[in-house]
């Protein structure tokens, strides 16, 4: 009798620790966008009545400028621009921030904007507001 | 005894107080134009009368150059360079100061407290970004924006019994006008036309 439940004992010990051993099997949505995921895209980007991607891009470099961004990078073949700036008045945290500009085939422009915060995404909807309002103003300024 | 609700008033005021020591940043605040923008854009912009895109960068370029500033990035078809140049930062004013403090702050010794010890500006790098743009449709004319900012690097000090680390970090735009009348005065030289302000 004693040695049964000893036996039972070993068995379940060896179950439980073999359990940890078997990996969970990825379930077929593991790269399946999230409704967050479309979300925080649809904020952060916006489509603009500019057919030149070039004047698209000047007009954030000079958006940038105005918010006393650094313009670290611009690529134009891939219309991609990278800037960054001390998050003033503290010198600790910093606001990186990098531009995709995409022509579209009816004659707009698609801008995305990616906003980090200490390499933490801004997922802040009001941010993003405030970055295309002054964009818009460039543009504007740039078209007369 | 003291009123319950002056209590409580002095204890939102502390409260209050307090939250002050911290520098807060909203980072919504950071994509919102400051009311030095404009200003700081007028100062920052002249406008050259030219169809030469490329030849007015390239002046940029040797301008900077003539500064004893490195190119570190150019991108022709947006109009774009990046500068940069690393300079001491010492100032005989901090030094001064900083002994001062550590004179005035002896007195600590009488509580058992080393003398204070304030870190100063070491070292620096003055940076450039600058952008052309034409401003109107058949590209007559060009926007000219060059922003000089620097970064410091502070060296080591001490508070009480606690030491400040060297290399703090702290970044300013140059908001000094005449920085950039000389450079915009460098570069109508060096392309052969009057420059004009918008």
């Amino acid at each position: 009798m004693r040695h049964r439940v000893v036996e039972t004992l070993i068995a379940w010990v060896v179950v439980v620790t073999t359990f940890g051993c078997t990996t969970p099997q990825p379930t077929p949505d593991l790269l399946a966008p999230t409704d967050a995921q479309m979300k925080i895209r649809s904020i952060q980007t916006r489509s603009f009545d500019v057919k030149d991607r070039q004047t698209a891009m000047r007009g954030v470099i000079a958006a940038l400028q105005d918010l006393g961004f650094i313009i670290e990078r611009a690529n134009e073949p891939l219309g991609l621009i990278t800037a960054a700036r001390f998050a003033e008045p503290n010198f600790y945290d910093i606001v990186g921030i990098s531009v995709t500009i995409r022509s579209e085939t009816d004659g707009r422009t698609t801008i995305r904007v990616n906003a980090i915060y200490n390499n933490k995404p801004i997922e802040d909807p009001k941010v993003y507001q405030n970055f295309f309002a002054t964009l818009e103003r460039s543009l504007f300024v740039a078209k007369q | 005894m003291m009123p319950r609700w002056s209590v409580a008033a002095s204890a939102i005021v502390m409260a209050m107080g307090l939250m002050g020591c911290v520098a807060q940043t909203h980072p919504q605040d950071l994509f919102q134009l400051q009311e030095e923008s404009p200003r700081n854009r007028a100062m920052q912009t002249r406008v050259f009368e030219t169809k030469d895109e490329a030849e007015l960068l390239s002046a940029s370029a040797a301008v900077l150059q003539d500064l004893g500033f490195q190119i570190e990035e150019s991108v022709r078809e947006v109009g774009l360079l990046r500068a940069a140049k690393e300079r001491s930062a010492r100032e005989y004013g901090q030094d001064i100061s900083r002994f001062g403090i550590f004179v005035l702050s002896t007195g600590l010794i009488f509580v058992q407290q080393p003398p204070i010890i304030i870190a100063v500006d070491l070292h620096q790098k003055i940076a450039a970004t600058l952008v052309t743009r034409p401003i109107n449709a058949d590209a007559t004319r060009q926007e000219v924006r060059v922003v000089f900012y620097r970064v410091v690097w502070k060296g080591d000090g001490s508070a009480g019994n606690q030491s400040i680390a060297p290399g703090e970090q702290r970044m300013e735009m140059l908001r000094d006008p005449v920085m950039y009348q000389t450079f915009f005065a460098k570069l109508s030289k060096a392309v052969f036309l009057e420059p004009f302000a918008l």
